[in-house]
């Protein structure tokens, strides 16, 4: 978060709140990520002019219609890449990318090492719901279907690409993005809702890229992970936790009893894409050199 | 250089041949260089090996004292350092051409009416370092390697008549600081070369140079160069990019000038990506481009889509290769028109603009920069791996004529009351706020909206908006649009005018200028934007020609359908897709076909 993007005017959740009604379905877990973003955006002092919050397509990719702030709503799975041109090209401002586990994990998802490289200072905050939402029932990256294997009872209705069970595995977004050494890595969940403002909040403030998978049950397409899931599978990172530990937090990612919440892995001494690009130019700044009469007699 | 007399004229077509990693660039850039350095003008046209190292490559110079426009037709002379580059290239050859060997590396078959040289190379070279071994220290004799580039130009500039001072010039200048008996080995290496061949050149026959008095200031530098320094000029900022042939020397280039002109660049994980970044910068404010070829232009389609929905200035190069899908990545096409054109889902609007010369490369890089930031949308802008990779010398740019665009601002009054974004006005350009505008939010976004970036799909909203975002175009056909073409040849009847686009240009003027010279009236009126076209100039030009030739280099014959679709012009077409750039002959041919019909 850039000093210059931090207001000194006070703004309170309800000033980022925008004048579009969210089209998502009641119940859905996007309202509790979305109220948690206006906290933390507030607690932070965000101001409003300079911050754009930047989103793939899905459900939750519609969240920057409902926010005050300037808005990016691009394409599937390119947010990351459209962020990434915003804030090396203008380091003043806040940058928060925001969508779903399709958008990021299955068509975006070569973006994220890439992403993790560069360590711009971006906070990407995923709303899982392990499941294609907009598409209606198919299933995502995240998706915890049985494997057809298994010969389970899958109700066809429900998971409508996997009506006889998943043939490929669900990914570990958080143990791919200790992995990838994405430089802030957490998880939340929407029905914990001051501690994923916690955790948005210390996103915000971490310099560098960071990554929150916030869980966010889909009422209408997922009866399987679902809030009472969520609530019974979570459980608080523990307090003695070292994030910056890069073994343990690996431990804690791969972990099977539940999902642990809270920040998990964090990765301070890495270097920033705008970091590097400011050495550059500071190394050529005060010389004549950029001079594109110079440029063309150097062909003479 | 109108003053030229015929007796003085030069018109010399070199060709440089040999293994990849043998000297022959080295050697024909020293080429091009000692020969722009007699006041003359000069046209390379190489080939290169698709291969990481090895096989052949091919460098040719047309060395002319008038404006040269192609790479010419026949070989007047050919230098073979190798048995492969002889194999590979003395096709194109004039009969009596003269042909000068690495004796040391091969004897070339017969061939009656030619005239051969045979020269030592290597051992010429070996034997001058080895001339001075005993005032070179142990280390650095080692590691110096036998002048043979240096006994080739000498021998070449021989060859041509060229004078050799120049080189010495340039030997001194380059080899200086590494001590006197490395520039006396050069500098006897070169007058040894010369020196051969003026021991066998007897009554033979050889082509002259003649140098010609320099009045203005000129430069040698290739496509992709003025491209990018058209770039920097018209004031990108920013540049993202994924390595692909034959774009990748346009990063190459800015990665080492953009931190000094303040700006990024991002070497992105694909093209995708290159793109996405470019639309984010742009959209905070910043002028972006990408260099991509046919690969890349492909993977770009939805983006280049979603700047034209959410209105975003961006300029993406697209220097055409050869072939589809991986095709011949080092060879040249004109075949990424249909996708510079059509390529999108459903439609929104983006301009396509053209390159025709070195020269016009810096010029259609800044148009393409203030196009883009005046209508806010995609630019595509045209060249092709020829082009790209072509040296030319070409007059310094006169840096005063360059205009630069900004893109249309909100005022602070429309900031402070309801700022619309997307506001319908007389020219389809709505003021664009750049994130930091207090009062400017909006979203920018490629899902249908109103005025105010709000997302809508009721049926009258669509309409408007969609015709609001093409109105831009019409606004540009209808203003400076309507004179983005050059006409050349005959201004009133026409017994034959082609229309054509691109790099073709030069060959074009050239092989019309033979025709004209025989006495055929014939006309050329050459697009430079492609989207949306001088609809009115090209009709008007139809009507004034009995028969219309649309030349180009794809297998289908796009502009000619572009064309046809835009202004039902009937022509003839002649399509050709081989990955060579067209030579004059070809096109002279086609005129005189036509003609004779």
């Amino acid at each position: 978060m850039p000093e210059t993007a931090v207001s000194q005017q006070q703004y309170a959740p309800k000033d980022y709140k925008s004048s579009l009604k969210p089209i998502w379905c009641p119940g859905c877990g996007d309202f509790g990520v979305l109220n948690a973003l206006y906290k933390a955006m507030s607690i932070c002092g965000l101001s409003p002019e300079k911050t754009v919050i930047v989103s793939g397509i899905g459900c939750s990719s519609r969240l920057p219609g409902f926010v005050t702030t300037y808005g990016f709503h691009s394409v599937h799975g390119r947010a990351l890449t459209i962020a990434t041109g915003i804030k090396v090209s203008r380091p003043d401002l806040n940058v928060v990318v925001v969508g779903g586990d399709g958008d990021g994990y299955s068509i975006g998802a070569g973006h994220i090492p890439h992403t993790a490289r560069r360590n711009p200072d971006i906070t990407y905050l995923i709303m899982n719901n392990n499941v294609y939402g907009l598409t209606k029932g198919q299933v995502s990256p995240t998706s915890m279907v049985p494997m057809a294997s298994l010969q389970a009872n899958i109700d066809p209705k429900r998971w409508k690409t996997t009506p006889y069970g998943m043939t490929e595995d669900y990914i570990n977004p958080i143990a791919m993005a200790i992995a990838y050494d994405i430089s802030f890595v957490a998880r939340g969940f929407s029905y914990r809702p001051n501690q994923l403002t916690e955790i948005i909040v210390a996103g915000l403030q971490h310099k560098g890229f960071s990554l929150i998978d916030a869980f966010s049950p889909c009422p209408t397409f997922n009866q399987d992970q679902t809030d009472d899931y969520y609530k019974e599978q979570t459980y608080d990172v523990p307090e003695d936790h070292d994030p910056t530990d890069r073994v343990k937090a690996f431990e804690l990612a791969l972990r099977t009893d539940g999902y642990p919440i809270g920040v998990i892995y964090r990765n301070d001494t890495k270097h920033s894409i705008m970091e590097e690009q400011a050495a550059l130019k500071a190394r050529f700044a005060g010389q004549p050199s950029g001079s594109v009469s110079a440029l063309l007699h150097r062909f003479v | 250089m109108s003053q030229q007399t015929a007796t003085h004229a030069t018109d010399v077509v070199v060709r440089l041949a040999g293994e990849s990693g043998e000297g022959v660039v080295s050697l024909g850039d020293l080429t091009v260089q000692m020969l722009s350095s007699l006041g003359l003008d000069i046209y390379t046209f190489q080939t290169f090996p698709a291969k990481i190292k090895g096989g052949t490559v091919m460098y040719q110079i047309r060395v002319h004292s008038g404006v040269t426009l192609s790479q010419g037709d026949g070989v007047d002379v050919l230098i073979a350092l190798s048995k492969d580059g002889y194999d590979s290239f003395h096709m194109g050859m004039r009969e009596d051409g003269i042909l000068l060997y690495d004796s040391d590396a091969f004897t070339p078959p017969e061939s009656p009416g030619r005239t051969e040289y045979g020269l030592p190379i290597s051992t010429l070279a070996n034997h001058e370092k080895q001339a001075i071994r005993s005032e070179v220290e142990g280390e650095q004799l080692k590691r110096l390697p036998p002048p043979k580039n240096i006994v080739g130009l000498g021998a070449l500039m021989r060859l041509i008549s060229a004078p050799l001072e120049p080189a010495e010039q340039y030997i001194r200048d380059l080899f200086g600081r590494k001590g006197e008996p490395i520039v006396r080995m050069n500098i006897n290496a070169l007058h040894v070369g010369a020196q051969h061949i003026e021991d066998q050149i007897g009554a033979k026959r050889t082509p002259h140079v003649y140098p010609v008095p320099v009045e203005r200031e000129r430069l040698t530098i290739n496509g992709n160069q003025m491209l990018a320094i058209g770039a920097l000029a018209a004031g990108c900022r920013f540049y993202a990019g994924y390595p692909i042939t034959p774009a990748s020397d346009i990063m190459e280039f800015l990665a080492k000038e953009m931190p000094k002109f303040g700006g990024e660049l991002i070497q992105a994980e694909d093209e995708i990506a290159a793109l996405g970044m470019c639309l984010g910068a742009s959209f905070a404010g910043k002028k972006a481009m990408t260099a991509t070829s046919g690969p890349g232009l492909s993977l770009m389609v939805e983006q280049i889509n979603l700047g034209g929905q959410a209105e975003i200035p961006v300029v993406i190069a697209d220097i055409q290769r050869g072939g589809a899908s991986t095709g011949m990545p080092t060879k040249t096409s004109q075949g990424d028109l249909n996708l510079a054109v059509y390529g999108v889902h459903n439609e929104s609007p983006r301009i396509v603009i053209a390159a025709s010369s070195v020269e016009d490369c810096f010029w259609t890089s800044v148009d393409a920069f203030n196009l883009a930031e005046k209508y806010q949308c995609p630019v595509i802008l045209l060249s092709d791996q020829a082009l790209a990779t072509r040296k030319c010398t070409i007059p310094m740019p006169e840096l005063d004529k360059v205009r630069l665009e900004d893109r249309l601002k909100p005022t602070s009054e429309e900031l402070s009351n309801g700022f619309r974004r997307f506001e319908i006005t007389e020219t389809g350009v709505s003021p664009m706020s750049i994130p930091g505008m207090a009062g400017g939010a909006y979203v920018s976004t490629g899902i249908e909206h109103d005025e105010l970036s709000n997302p809508g799909y009721d049926p009258d909203l669509a309409q408007r908006m969609k015709a609001k975002r093409f109105l831009k175009l019409e606004t540009l056909a209808k203003s400076e649009g309507a004179s983005y073409y050059r006409l050349w040849g005959v201004k009133g009847h026409a017994k034959v005018g082609i229309i054509a686009f691109g790099s073709t240009e030069g060959v074009l003027r050239e092989s019309t200028e033979r025709a004209r010279e025989e006495g055929y009236k014939v006309a050329h009126l050459h697009c430079r934007l492609i989207n949306p076209l001088p609809v009115e100039a090209i009709k008007e030009f139809a009507a004034r020609c009995d028969k219309i030739l649309i030349p180009e280099l794809n297998w289908s014959g796009q502009f000619g359908h572009w064309v046809r679709a835009n202004t039902n012009i009937e022509y003839r077409a002649f399509a050709k897709d081989v990955g060579l750039p067209f030579a004059p002959n070809e096109i002279y041919n086609q005129i005189i076909e036509l003609l004779a019909e």
